[in-house]
């Protein structure tokens, strides 16, 4: 925005992320928790900038900055992080993306809202935002302007989460199950799990269970010995396959993930056992391809069987609902957007004495990928 | 006397919406898990034991209150009239009702029913309490002209 004495004030943004570059090269500019104060007084200093902030996660590394004046700004961020990443700056930009205003505040507002993420609508990003905000501004990185920005930014990602269904749902395998679970049982707290075989879907469903409370974990495999090693791992206990009876009448949950040629857990055996443990709901996770609980078992009263189509399918479900939540997302996020950059020129106008700009600046520079 | 058992009775036909309703919400989230279509529906409802709970309760303070209004009804019936029963439709009816909900009360305490059949029978049960503690009045010759 200008002022009256043509002293420009801009938001600046620049960075990589998982869509504009590889991991190999996010993991060289990748900022650790302890490089962070140093970082942000060298940027400031290198860069020009008046105000900075880093956000460093796995899927991004961004410079977030305010400068007086553009000129030379954005190509000093691409050399700082060559410096920082030891990288080649003429090789490194064309994977970097820049923005300002107001295209640096949208970015920030879609980034927190999950909006940017590799899973669409993940909520972890909100939390790493905060965190980058929090320590920029614990070193006295950060000014009114980039403060206002941020906190801004996470009240946006904040009302979009609740406002919209763009965080709804599971999007992995191993969620959904733990959410199934939960809708039969209520809190897992107390519940017994039972996992049969060893794929790498089967430990994680079972490391959420885990999360979720879950404390009593029996571990069933053709060789003992690896359901040994298992157990070990997980704090479990490990049962010899020929107990399947007598574990099928203690476990609430049970999630088999081998690849048997034939069917483990047989409806007759299924039906016995839901008699004997007087019909207490029983929840069968199916994720074996072929399936390893016979399919006729899904019809019984008090027994809910997902085999790992039913899981996918729920997954791609989540996808959907979250795609189709983002033009209400989007238009909230505008919103935001709007009012920040309105608070801001009220602030310019107030401060500098100068004649608020042209709230759509859409400049933007750097070649190559756009993140956003 | 009187006063207790129309209270009661009153009271226990509440009982048995709340158990109906929360019958229905059960029925409605166990099909949505059965059928592996997770829709609003899902995310809104509680879970499948805590709705279970409920009903169960529901059942139990219905079944308990009924038990006592019932018991009233007889020992009003005796002071007033110096009999135990006056073969008013209304009477048998709701000691039908009494068996019914007993049977499903005893049942599932005892574990033999769970889940989707109690659920089915907490909605037939008030269905079948509407008729007896408000409907029988209308549609029989009864002392009980308005209840």
């Amino acid at each position: 925005m200008a002022t009256a004495e043509g002293v420009d004030r801009h938001i600046l943004v620049v960075g990589l992320n998982h869509r504009s570059a590889p991991i190999e090269l996010r993991e060289r500019l990748a900022v650790q928790q302890a490089q962070l104060p140093e970082l942000l007084a060298r940027v400031r200093e290198e860069a020009g900038l008046q105000e900075a902030a880093v956000l460093s996660t796995c899927n991004r590394v961004e410079i977030y900055g305010r400068v007086q004046a553009l000129d030379g700004a954005v190509d000093r961020l691409h050399r700082f992080l060559g410096g920082h990443g030891g990288i080649e700056p003429t090789s490194l930009s064309s994977r970097l993306y820049s923005y300002t205003e107001p295209e640096s505040v949208r970015h920030l507002f879609a980034v927190a809202s999950g909006l940017d993420s590799m899973v669409l609508g993940e909520a972890e990003i909100l939390q790493q935002v905060k965190q980058a905000y929090e320590q920029a501004k614990a070193c006295g990185a950060t000014g009114k302007v980039l403060n206002a920005l941020f906190q801004r930014a996470l009240n946006a990602a904040k009302a979009v989460r609740t406002h919209t269904g763009i965080g709804r749902g599971s999007t992995s395998v191993g969620s959904v199950a733990v959410e199934l679970a939960q809708k039969i049982f209520g809190g897992l707290n107390g519940r017994v799990v039972l996992l049969i075989g060893a794929g790498t879907m089967g430990e994680a469903t079972l490391q959420r269970l885990a999360d979720r409370g879950v404390r009593d974990v029996r571990i069933m495999n053709r060789s003992f010995e690896r359901a040994a090693r298992l157990a070990a791992d997980h704090r479990a206990s490990a049962v010899p396959i020929e107990q399947m009876p007598a574990q099928l009448l203690e476990a609430d949950i049970v999630i088999t993930s081998t690849a048997a040629p034939a069917y483990l857990v047989g409806r007759a055996a299924v039906v016995a056992a839901m008699h004997t443990r007087h019909q207490r709901p029983l929840c069968l996770i199916d994720l074996g391809v072929p399936r390893n609980v016979e399919p006729a078992t899904a019809g019984l009263d008090n027994a809910y069987v997902f085999d790992i189509d039913d899981l996918e399918g729920l997954v791609q479900h989540s996808h959907q609902e979250r795609q189709r939540a983002l033009s209400a997302s989007q238009a909230i996020i505008d919103q935001k957007v709007d009012r920040f950059l309105a608070w801001w020129q009220d602030e310019a106008r107030m401060a500098g004495g100068g004649l608020p700009g042209a709230p759509r600046d859409a400049r933007h520079f750097g070649s190559g990928a756009r993140g956003a | 006397m009187l006063l207790l058992h129309t209270g009661c009775s009153l009271m226990s036909e509440i009982a048995f919406l709340v158990a109906f309703i929360f019958g229905i919400l059960f029925l409605l989230q166990e099909r949505q898990l059965k059928r592996k279509t997770l829709g609003r529906l899902f995310h809104r409802l509680p879970p499948l034991n805590a709705l279970e709970q409920i009903n169960f309760a529901a059942i139990s303070f219905g079944f308990a209150l009924l038990s006592i209004g019932l018991a009233c009804g007889f020992i009003g019936e005796h002071v007033l009239l110096g009999r135990w029963w006056t073969g008013d439709p209304k009477e048998y009816l709701t000691v039908g009702l009494w068996m019914l909900y007993f049977g499903v009360w005893w049942l599932r305490r005892r574990a033999t029913l769970r889940g989707r059949r109690v659920a089915l029978l907490s909605v037939a049960g008030f269905s079948f309490a509407l008729v007896t503690l408000l409907g029988a009045s209308w549609l029989l010759p009864s002392w009980h002209r308005y209840f």
